[in-house]
């Protein structure tokens, strides 16, 4: 085990170094430029390009952000001028994470319950209602759900504040919104993977055991059924607590969601290249801990081994 | 010798058979081919045309003259509605199980044989996954072009990962099972247990996952409109529809609900066919009833 | 055994996690309930911005949000309220006759910690500007000053730049044409706000990197700029203390403009404008200004497309657009349909621009019989029939530019019978193609930078950088570069309508609409001032009566 986490985390290195570099060359391929502003005369633009370096060969910018980035120095953003790519990384990512949390919180619990509920009471009224959930969740796509419940909580009934992130109060209901889809994949997938593993061998020997129904499931069908559920959460997990642009721009949360696809298409190099680095050791992390999880999980598989 | 009284049917026979009485997902299938045939002929019945705009008959409710009332620009939300099915019904369903496709394929032979394979295999997931999807998106509109295949194309460049990820997460529990240790201790060849006994065991998860593909597709397709793939003006999809409509939300809420609606009911049908399916093609319900 | 111990430490940090995340509410800018005005007495004004403003460097701003955020926290030599010049921190000025030299007269003016603002701040200031090592993004406004081109390319040294200090008082400037509008344009732009060398020294690279990195010469001074909310609070050495009469004012970052309305409506805004969607909501309730900016389609006179190059074609184009219709089904009818190029609401000689103007545009529901007998024409020019005809215009990925291309897309098709094509690309793509001419029509829209015709008539000059459209006249050359220099101000004027016809008579370009923004505002709220160029909203001087 000792021996696999080590080889991950070397190959995690390597991946997040082909990664960086991978973006470095492809932003650059991008029509335009960081400075976009049709008002920027040819002069100020040759000199805003020697400021940044975009003069040197590219090889060398390359070079230079490099050695910079092993220094920690993940340099300054292009659009807003005067900050650090880590200082704004900084400032918006506590919100998105906490917002993440929140909603991943409740789409794991509620859509886990949804799931085993639905499954143990198949082709009932109760699966179909589960069923609608899912299509609802699955269907409705960010945008038009954040908007339909900071209209109807917000405004119409007033029960929650309609934006902006200063309390608990106002986590409710972007958690809320966020949730909605991951709640309904989680259920439909532990639908699924509990049906699979009821007529397991292993299952029907502990009924035939007499284990009680309860104990059945609660002991042995979940804890299996929940692994493909697991695989899934790890990129869920990764981007939604990185933030997600739709939900925190309709709640006016200072998240970092914006800056992720706001960088994309103002060009803005260095903030595209820090947010791709930390998404993606984000990410990277949490595929290594679902690996791990999945060999603690199930005893018989052994993953990364033959 | 006691002859066997159940015919001999085929997996595929067998599966229709028993999908057919499923109530549920036949309601399914029946109201989806029903969307399917209304996008083929309603616009053509209509005397409007999905471009056609009316200054004064802006954000109208459903009347006997606009059947789902108009858009913000007066167009008549019947037909823009079923040209729009059209779009997403196709582009919804091909992306999604050329995604699903390409997905299982990789997943599955991560899974099968794992090792360097896998490793490496997954390192490359994990890059693509890294990389912001809109760089992506923007520089395959470069290169290839409008169209539909660049659209699939740019849907399907990190579209097929999550299946990828989880097929080979299946792969990897059921090679370890009995049945498949049996067959490889039998000697049969690998392809053939792949088929024969690793694909029906993850085609009910399979096809679980690829109803939650449809409404990601459908939307991302909307997505990709703005940035010049996909349809471009004056056609539209279900997606684009929904967009041009969320802004007038308070006012006239149907702009984004009749569209919201027909993705939601397409997506129950194709939910409940796809219980049935699972249902039907579960190796393990086999001749039951 | 070894895996049950991982298994549970990963389930315990997991859980730690959870309630690490849930326990934290993040309120963390010194006013967590912005309460109203009425419970503490206190007067607060809030409103939000719906692009986040670039930087907090006086110099180096470069879009509304940045200037409007600058207004309120840069003192400049003149202060420009509502199109008026005001005295800032020069108590008075004189210029020579040839309209070139300026001499600036300083009162006892303090910054924020109390240390007097000198004539030496602006020389070291605007020296800073035109700096090619700063590289200010907006650094060709001080090409106006004497020496300025060519220190913004490095051809001489920023210390040539034609600013004095003659003593610590007076400041000297000299210009490179006598331009009618310095003043006014000054009294606008941040850019020429005063700068500490000491504290931009200090600091480096991270010089207003956040609030407390700077030294405010301004009515206000900045407390907190964290979290995409930006706290205002009066500056005790402000030299026109008295007449700043809020307490504090709070700018929140809301992108989204139905986000910002329902904040409005849940009284946590002061102040909103209204989404072209909602307006009917609110008819009879909103007040509304133009903020200078005008839609409008380029041209592009290099484009391969033999049909575009034909002016009856352009014609017909445009007495195609029914500019009515245009705005009721773009705009839900919110702006001023349009059919020239100069905002009307510019000054004039002594009424606006428009009010002065004896323009002949195209008819504003559009011409359907004349459109059709310009196309006759074209069509006989080019020896085709309008079926055989495409034109493509390019637009950015906004709900809004998709709905004006979609609208005269529908327009020139049913009307003439040709065929357009609509590419949607992303904004930055948008620009860059308008930059090396790969488009046949293209998105454009412009906001004055100062308060005179030749900000948008510069657009057609062919040798101005912001020429899209690679127009080239020579009348209209001849008649822009004669507007630099001469100081009758009647003829220059002319002059200026005089080229804004031509530029109509070859449709140059296809106008369709003036920008008009509805807002709502809470009654209390009072001296809100709404301008056209640079600054839209300057809420310096508003003030909370009960």
């Amino acid at each position: 085990m000792r021996k696999y986490i080590f080889k991950r985390v070397i190959a995690a290195i390597v991946t997040v170094w082909v990664l960086i570099t991978v973006v470095f060359f492809l932003v650059r391929l991008m029509p335009g430029d960081p400075f976009t502003n049709p008002k920027l005369t040819p002069e100020v633009r040759e000199n805003m390009e020697s400021y940044y370096g975009f003069d040197k060969p590219l090889i060398v910018q390359y070079g230079n952000y490099m050695v910079n980035l092993l220094k920690g120095d993940f340099g300054y953003s292009m659009k807003f001028t005067n900050k650090t790519v880590a200082g704004i990384i900084g400032e918006t990512f506590p919100f998105s994470a906490d917002l993440g949390i929140r909603s991943l919180v409740l789409a794991v619990s509620i859509g886990l319950v949804l799931g085993i509920v639905s499954a143990r009471n198949r082709g009932k009224g109760i699966d179909f209602f589960c069923v609608i959930v899912a299509v609802l969740g699955t269907s409705i796509p960010d945008f038009i759900m954040g908007a339909v419940l900071q209209y109807g909580f917000g405004i119409k009934w007033g029960l929650l504040p309609v934006a902006r992130y200063e309390g608990i109060e106002y986590t409710i209901l972007p958690a809320c919104a966020l949730a909605f889809y991951t709640l309904a994949s989680v259920s439909r997938i532990m639908r699924a993977s509990m049906l699979e593993v009821a007529s397991q061998d292993y299952i029907k020997t502990a009924r035939s055991k007499g284990l009680g129904e309860f104990r059945i499931t609660a002991k042995h069908q979940i804890r299996n059924a929940i692994m493909p559920v697991m695989t899934v959460m790890g990129p869920t997990v990764a981007s939604v607590l990185t933030g997600t642009f739709v939900i925190e721009s309709i709640f006016a949360i200072p998240g970092m969601g914006k800056h992720y696809v706001d960088s994309v298409s103002n060009n803005d190099y260095s903030m595209v290249l820090g947010m791709t680095l930390f998404y993606g050791v984000f990410l990277i992390i949490c595929n290594l801990v679902v690996d791990i999880l999945y060999g603690v999980a199930d005893p018989r598989v052994r993953i990364g081994e033959r | 010798m006691e002859s066997i009284s159940r015919p001999s049917l085929s997996f595929w026979q067998d599966a229709w058979r028993r999908l057919k009485k499923n109530k549920a997902a036949m309601f399914g299938l029946t109201l989806i081919i029903l969307y399917g045939l209304l996008s083929i002929l309603a616009p053509m019945f209509s005397q409007y045309t999905q471009s056609q705009m009316d200054a004064s008959a802006r954000s109208q409710m459903m009347s006997s003259a606009h059947w789902l009332g108009t858009d913000s620009t007066g167009r008549d939300l019947w037909v823009r509605i079923w040209m729009g099915g059209r779009v997403s019904l196709s582009i919804g369903l091909i992306a999604a199980v050329v995604n699903m496709c390409v997905g299982a394929v990789i997943g599955g032979l991560c899974g099968f044989y794992g090792g360097k394979l896998d490793m490496i295999v997954m390192r490359i997931v994990d890059i693509l996954y890294g990389i912001p999807s809109l760089i992506i998106t923007i520089l395959v509109v470069m290169v290839l072009g409008k169209g539909i295949a660049p659209l699939i194309i740019a849907m399907c460049v990190v579209g097929w990962i999550g299946t990828c990820r989880f097929v080979r997460g299946e792969v990897y529990r059921i090679k370890e099972q009995d049945f498949v240790l049996a067959a490889k201790v039998l000697g049969i060849p690998d392809f053939k247990i792949i088929v024969k006994h690793i694909i029906p065991n993850i085609l009910g998860m399979l096809i679980t996952n690829l109803c939650m593909a449809i409404p990601g597709a459908i939307f991302q397709e909307a997505f990709l409109s703005y940035v010049g793939l996909g349809v471009t003006p004056p056609n539209c999809s279900w997606g684009v529809i929904c967009k041009e409509g969320i802004a007038y939300l308070r006012n006239s809420p149907h702009q984004v609900l009749i569209p919201a609606f027909f993705v939601c009911t397409t997506m129950l049908a194709l939910n409940l066919l796809g219980n049935g399916l699972r249902d039907a093609v579960d190796p393990k319900l086999r001749g039951t009833e | 055994m070894k895996k049950r111990l991982i298994a549970s430490i990963l389930t315990v940090a997991m859980a730690a996690s959870l309630l690490a995340g849930c326990g934290v509410p993040k309120s963390e800018s010194s006013s967590g309930e912005s309460g109203d005005s009425g419970a503490s007495g206190e007067k607060v004004f809030r409103f939000s911005t719906r692009t986040e403003p670039t930087t907090l460097d006086p110099s180096k701003g470069n879009c509304i949000p940045d200037t409007e955020l600058q207004n309120a926290l840069t003192e400049r030599l003149v202060r420009n309220v509502k199109g008026e010049v005001k005295e800032g921190i020069a108590e008075k000025w004189e210029v020579s006759d040839d309209g070139l030299v300026y001499t600036f007269h300083l009162r006892d003016a303090k910054w924020s910690d109390g240390e007097p603002i000198t004539a030496e701040n602006f020389v070291y200031s605007w020296r800073r500007l035109m700096d090619p090592a700063t590289a200010a993004p907006f650094a060709y406004i001080g090409e106006y000053i004497k020496n300025g081109r060519a220190v913004e390319t490095g051809e001489m040294k920023p210390e040539e730049l034609a600013v004095k200090a003659i003593d610590d008082k007076t400041l000297e400037v000299t210009l490179e044409h006598p331009t009618a509008y310095f003043l006014s344009m000054m009294g606008l732009s941040s850019l020429f706000a005063p700068l500490r060398q000491d504290i931009v020294e200090e600091y480096g690279k991270d010089f207003a990197a956040d609030a407390e990195k700077n030294v405010y010469s301004g009515p206000y001074v900045l407390t907190s700029s964290a979290n995409q909310k930006w706290i205002f609070e009066p500056n005790e050495n402000y030299w026109d203390r008295d007449s700043i009469k809020l307490d504090r004012a709070e700018m929140s970052y809301v992108q989204n403009q139905s986000t910002a309305l329902a904040m409005y409506e849940d009284g946590e805004l002061d102040f909103s404008e209204i989404p072209s969607a909602d307006a009917p909501n609110y008819e009879g309730q909103d007040e509304s200004y133009r903020n200078g900016n005008v839609d409008y389609f380029y041209y592009n006179c290099d484009s391969e497309n033999e049909a575009m190059k034909n002016i009856d074609f352009r014609l017909a184009l445009n007495y195609a657009i029914d500019r009515n219709s245009y705005n009721e089904l773009v705009n839900n009818g919110m702006f001023a349909p349009s059919s020239s190029l100069v905002f009307s609401g510019l000054s004039g000689v002594e009424k606006t621009y428009g009010e002065e103007s004896t323009l002949e545009g195209y008819p504003m529901d559009g011409d359907e019989a004349k459109a059709k007998e310009h196309l006759e024409k074209a069509l006989g020019a080019l020896g085709k029939k309008a079926s055989d005809i495409t034109v493509t215009i390019t637009t950015t990925d906004s709900e809004s530019a998709k709905k004006q291309a979609e609208v005269c897309q529908e327009m020139w098709k049913t009307t003439l019978g040709i065929n357009v094509e609509v590419n949607q690309v992303t904004y930055a793509e948008t620009l860059n193609r308008q930059a090396s001419g790969e488009y046949e029509i293209a998105w454009g829209g412009w906001g004055a930078d100062y308060d005179d015709p030749y900000t948008y008539l510069e657009l057609f000059k062919s040798d101005s950088p912001y020429n899209y459209s690679k127009y080239k006249n020579d009348e209209v050359d001849k008649l822009l570069t004669a507007t630099q220099t001469e100081t009758d101000v009647q003829k220059r004027m002319d002059m200026l309508h005089e080229v804004e016809q031509i530029l109509i008579d070859e449709a140059a370009f296809f106008p369709q609409a003036e920008r008009e923004v509805h807002y709502l505002v809470d009654d209390d709220v009072q001296g809100l001032n709404f301008f056209h160029c640079s600054i839209n909203l300057d809420w310096v001087y508003a003030d909370i009566v009960e």
